[in-house]
């Protein structure tokens, strides 16, 4: 974790939702936390190369933008191939995120990928590859039928105009 | 694709991971793309009216920012399944969450200052959903985490 200033947490609660889309959209945020545009900019500039910022810019709905289906697709890997698979599976472009999670005796799957592609057949047809490529056989496919909640977290109580 | 158009794409690309930090980011954009400025602001404008853009702005890594993130999975029965998304989606640490086609058909991610933060309030969903099979599957390893989709 990372000592952050309260000027940088006020940053951080200003940039967490949406910004403007306007022509000077962090003057605007600048002036609503009474620095300057400069030092805003300086100091979004330090969060992102510390690494606090993971990534700045747009996020989209991809079931609106060519990607309509997307599966999680949870893999069973020997405990010892975890490290190789996972960065074999990382290294695919279709696969957005890549994680390992501790298995449970309910659930016993350890590495957890998301694939989006244009239908469900596409997104079968990419694990059947990862699991070619990773000789994983043991994998189930969790396909999305109903978004419930999607926002982006609140870490810090926004500034009041 | 009639919403969008090959500039909107390449509009689309550039601002999901390289929007720019600078006074004026949207004619470094034109400047590069070869458009006006107010072009690509028109643009940036209708594609977020048009729901393609969800929001611009940062995402971080909760665990810079003193935090910790989970994903949970529930077992919910059909009948179940409005008052057990309303109760857990009443968490504003709960950012996502889906209905997915499988025994455990609830899946959704949490994010607290701390795990015990995390495990009383699941202990909490289940008492009030009567819901006990949560499952809580922190992440042990990071291997990939992109949100950059090439139009």
């Amino acid at each position: 974790m990372i000592n952050l200033t309260e000027l940088e947490k006020k940053i951080i609660a200003s940039i967490q939702g949406d910004i403007p889309i306007t022509e000077r959209p962090f003057l605007e945020i600048a002036q609503r936390l009474g620095v300057t545009e400069e030092t805003l900019l300086e100091k979004l500039q330090g969060l992102s190369d510390k690494g606090v910022i993971r990534r700045f810019g747009a996020t989209l709905r991809h079931q609106k933008s060519g990607f309509e289906a997307n599966a999680m697709v949870a893999w069973k890997v020997r405990e010892e191939q975890v490290d190789a698979v996972g960065e074999n599976m990382a290294s695919f472009r279709e696969v957005s995120h890549c994680y390992r999670r501790e298995p449970t005796d309910q659930w016993p799957y350890n590495i957890y990928t998301m694939v989006h592609a244009k239908d469900e057949e596409s997104c079968r047809e990419i694990a059947r590859r990862l699991s070619a490529e990773t000789s994983v056989d043991t994998y189930t496919l969790l396909f999305s039928r109903k978004e419930l909640k999607k926002t982006s977290m609140q870490y810090f109580p926004t500034v009041e105009n | 694709m009639p919403l969008m158009d090959d500039i909107d794409r390449a509009v689309l690309n550039r601002i999901q991971s390289d929007f720019p930090i600078t006074s004026r980011p949207y004619l470094s954009i034109a400047n590069d793309i070869g458009l006006s400025e107010t072009d690509v602001l028109n643009r940036v404008v209708r594609l977020k009216e048009a729901g393609i853009i969800r929001r611009i702005g940062g995402n971080f890594f909760p665990g810079k920012l003193g935090f910790v993130s989970t994903l949970c999975a529930a077992k919910v029965p059909e009948d179940k399944i409005s008052l057990f998304a309303e109760t857990v989606n009443h968490y504003p640490g709960v950012t996502h969450n889906y209905q997915r086609d499988n025994n455990f058909n609830i899946w959704f991610t949490f994010i607290a200052p701390s795990m015990e933060e995390i495990e009383s309030n699941l202990e909490k969903i289940s008492k009030e959903t009567g819901i006990t099979d949560i499952l809580n599957l922190p992440a042990t390893k990071l291997f990939k985490v992109k949100a950059h989709f090439d139009l």
